[in-house]
């Protein structure tokens, strides 16, 4: 659909990754307006900025990542900070209608979202943030007439004598014919997750964390004493394994900025860990399933080989302490009653952890690549799945491979998302 | 990586060498009619000690001589007596009598062959009962594989006074397979697999013929998962495994559902919908995810709309048995497929006692196989899924150095 936009590519600037359980969305507060620029600005793209920027939690559950705003990022000739916001998809439904009341379409912008919900969440973004039209400081809303005819057809009344009113809505007020017409909308810009999460990654492993690595991996991850976090450089990424962890798995092979592939996925993802521990333990939140992971021991869960073979399983080099069967133990009623929530969490998270890195470590095999980047919300906060996958990677396949992890974990879509939309050229 | 080990060879040899000074010693009249060779002295057993269940095949001689009945030992008797006009023993252990197979040839005797099972757990009474009907004065080998083979022992050492030829797991699976794919199945066939299996009318469980089986990958899931790529008789690897097998299945059933036996969780799940605990491409895109090629129907998140308090409160325990039976078939096959793919082999034989009376997920493991494989692989099932590691133990009793 053709739009009618503002010269420059207007603010305010987002990204935002519609995923199966999170929202993500980036925002670029400018921190070089000039005083020019500042009297121009629009109201309400003067409070969208203050409300955003002057808070770290927003409604019940929007959240911004304070330690991972990008500060000083230059981004398009503009100066200014990059904010990292997310709050749960169920929560969307509130956005658009908060976007709504802010009349967020009046500000001629386009929405760059990506994620399975740009797709869900489309016509809702188009029905609430409906088109606009002013006359004479009277709003008109057009609820669903996004065809370009119907547009058109409202315009020619419009234009041509007493106001008509399109589908829905009406005005109260009666004015005069003829005024000038602004015609406002949103565009939603649908793009493909995958393609943002790898531009979005590259981008923000090149500019850097203020000034530290955006990369890094652990040393000795199975000795709690001597495990390191350190600095990875990524500057030639190719190829890469990109596992991003979300709801679900997509595992991605990256040859170039441009070359990749969607190797496999896997549904038992950050989705069914917290799934799981919502029924097994009662808890609610992610941090809370952490948390009682934390104290758990998943050995009183799980069946190990030495629990089957009373030690190795020498012949195929399986360990005496790895897992045989998931969960086995809990056939068994009397091992029920003495396990306890923070077990089952932590047998949960492992479970989940170790298929993860299984199928990551086949995938590597064979695309025939040592370097596993793993990304995706379910790592946030989450260093012990981060070991469990350092130590895995690199124990099973005999130090061949590497885990990698990157700080902005679960935003790259988002960040890919903003990309797209300053890449767009201005007469579109 | 994986060891086709030096240690498992030596270990071998002094296995077969025990077995000869045993069956030297204990000399009887039984030779077989066709060969020199000598045969093992009756009860012949093979048996697979796995995390969960114990696997016993057990031969039954119906050419019994008069005379050879005149000197059978008291005990010997008893046993076979004991274990053929029974099918279940004790309050665990059962006969899956139809699987028996009958008119069999092994050695030159002919007889029938029992399959028994038993929950690993009851193992120690298991060596007990052995103890107290004297079966170690029988001098007769037991062969036994399965971890259990190397866990217990010492058991059957110190309990049972019997001296126990261990062997590996996934030669004996093999061998099992050969075999018995080899004698069919009382005429017919062993191997099968399904055609149009989601659709409950039409779906069909047709003879597959394995006559050329390499190369093939084997997927044995018992409580864990291992998988083989066989290329010969003799030539194997285990290409990988998942711990996510038919004991996560039925261990987080039992957490999920308060059920307790294996039969009741498939009762559950065969009542139940998954798509009320799982969240699907189509939850999370509206419809297809077409640019990769996932259907709104496929799976995104297993149990992922069980982070809603909402949609907890509103499933089943009989969703939940669903969800947790397709969850760990879902991955087992995608893990298979991923293998196949690798080792370029298109043909997936399932076997363990995962899949006992358990259509939903044999039928699930064709679809998915064939569907994300675009008809590239096909899955097959054999009838006697989870016994031929004890068919293979049995066979290297019988294969005389």
């Amino acid at each position: 659909m053709k739009l009618i936009v503002a010269k420059e590519r207007s603010f305010p600037w987002f990204g935002m990754d519609i995923g199966g359980t999170l929202v993500k969305l980036v925002y670029f507060e400018p921190k070089d307006i000039t005083a020019e620029e500042e009297q121009e600005e629009v109201e309400n793209l003067k409070s969208i900025r203050k409300y955003l920027t002057s808070n770290t939690a927003y409604g019940k559950t929007g959240i911004r990542d304070v330690h991972l705003e990008l500060k000083n990022l230059t981004v398009c000739g503009r100066k200014g900070n990059l904010h990292f916001i997310r709050f749960p998809s169920c929560a969307m439904h509130r956005f658009i209608q908060m976007g709504s009341e802010k009349n967020f379409s009046s500000l001629h912008t386009t929405l760059c979202a990506t994620g399975g919900g740009a797709y869900k969440f489309e016509e809702d973004f188009r029905m609430c943030m409906c088109i606009e039209m002013t006359i004479a400081g009277c709003r008109v809303d057009l609820h669903g007439a996004n065809q370009p005819v119907q547009i058109n057809t409202q315009l020619a009344q419009l234009r041509g004598g007493h106001p008509k009113h399109g589908a829905k809505g009406s005005c109260p007020n009666s004015h005069p014919p003829g005024m000038a017409l602004h015609i406002a909308d949103l565009q939603l810009h649908k793009l493909d997750e995958l393609d943002c999460l790898i531009q979005g990654l590259l981008y923000v492993d090149s500019v850097g964390f203020n000034g530290q690595p955006e990369c890094y991996y652990f040393e000795n991850p199975a000795d709690p004493e001597q495990c390191q976090k350190k600095p990875y450089c990524l500057d030639n990424p190719y190829p890469m394994l990109l596992v991003n962890i979300g709801s679900g798995v997509s595992v991605l092979a990256v040859y170039s900025k441009d070359n990749y592939k969607r190797v496999t996925g896997t549904s038992l993802g950050g989705g069914t860990f917290l799934g799981l521990c919502c029924l097994l333990t009662g808890c609610e939140t992610f941090e809370e399933a952490l948390e009682m992971a934390a104290k758990g021991d998943s050995t009183n869960v799980d069946k190990l080989v030495k629990d089957i073979y009373g030690g190795d399983y020498e012949r195929f080099g399986l360990q005496g302490s790895a897992v045989a069967s998931s969960f086995g133990h809990m056939m068994s009623k009397e091992k029920r009653d003495t396990t306890s929530k923070e077990d089952l969490a932590r047998a949960t998270l492992v479970t989940i952890t170790n298929n993860i890195g299984s199928i990551a470590r086949m995938c590597a095999l064979n695309e025939n690549i040592d370097r596993v980047v793993f990304v995706g919300n379910f790592l946030r906060i989450n260093m012990i799945a981060m070991k469990v996958l350092a130590y895995a990677m690199d124990y099973w396949s005999k130090g061949q491979l590497k885990a990698l992890f990157l700080e902005h974990e679960g935003y790259f879509g988002a960040v890919g998302a903003l990309l797209e939309l300053l890449k767009m050229t201005d007469d579109q | 990586m994986k060891k086709q080990g030096r240690e498992h060879g030596s270990e071998v040899q002094s296995n077969r060498a025990a077995r000869g000074r045993r069956l030297h010693s204990a000399l009887g009249p039984r030779t077989s009619p066709s060969s020199r060779h000598l045969l093992p002295v009756f009860p012949w057993f093979g048996l697979d000690i796995g995390g969960t269940l114990v696997k016993l095949v057990y031969f039954e001689p119906k050419d019994i001589t008069a005379e050879e009945e005149e000197e059978e030992v008291e005990n010997l008797k008893s046993i076979r007596k004991y274990l053929t006009s029974n099918v279940a023993y004790g309050s665990t252990g059962i006969r899956d009598v139809h699987l028996e197979l009958k008119d069999l040839t092994l050695c030159g005797r002919k007889g029938n062959l029992h399959f028994i099972r038993f929950p690993t757990h009851d193992m120690p009474a298991f060596i007990q009962m052995g103890s107290q009907k004297h079966f170690s004065s029988l001098h007769t080998t037991l062969c036994a594989t399965g971890g259990g083979a190397y866990k217990f022992e010492q058991d059957f050492r110190t309990m049972g006074d019997l001296q126990l030829c261990k062997l590996d797991e996934l030669d004996c699976l093999i061998k099992g397979v050969l075999y018995i794919d080899s004698v069919g199945f009382n005429g017919h066939s062993e191997c099968y697999y399904f055609e149009n299996p989601t659709d409950s009318e039409k779906c069909e469980k047709l003879p597959f013929n394995l006559e050329n089986p390499y190369p093939l990958l084997l997927v044995n899931i018992g409580s864990g998962v291992s998988i083989l790529a066989v290329y010969s008789k003799d030539n194997y690897k285990r290409v990988t495994g998942t711990s996510l097998g038919g004991g996560t299945f039925f261990g987080l059933c039992c957490l999920l559902t308060g059920c307790s036996t294996f039969e009741e969780a498939l009762e559950m799940a065969s009542r139940g919908d998954s798509t009320k605990v799982d969240k699907l491409v189509r939850d999370i895109y509206g419809g297809d995810y077409e640019r990769f090629g996932l259907p709104g129907w496929a799976v995104a998140s297993s149990f992922g709309n069980m982070v809603s308090k909402e949609k907890r409160e509103s499933v089943s325990k009989e969703d939940l048995a669903r969800a947790t039976l397709i969850t760990i078939t879902n991955n087992i096959g995608s893990i298979a497929r991923m293998c196949a793919l690798n080792e370029n082999i298109n043909r997936v034989v399932f076997v363990g006692n995962f899949l006992r009376i358990n259509t939903i997920s044999m039928r699930l493991l064709a679809y998915a196989l064939d569907y994300w494989s675009k008809g590239q692989l096909k899955a097959l099932f054999l009838e006697h899924e989870g016994y031929f590691g004890a068919v293979g133990a049995l066979l290297e009793l019988l294969d005389t150095a």
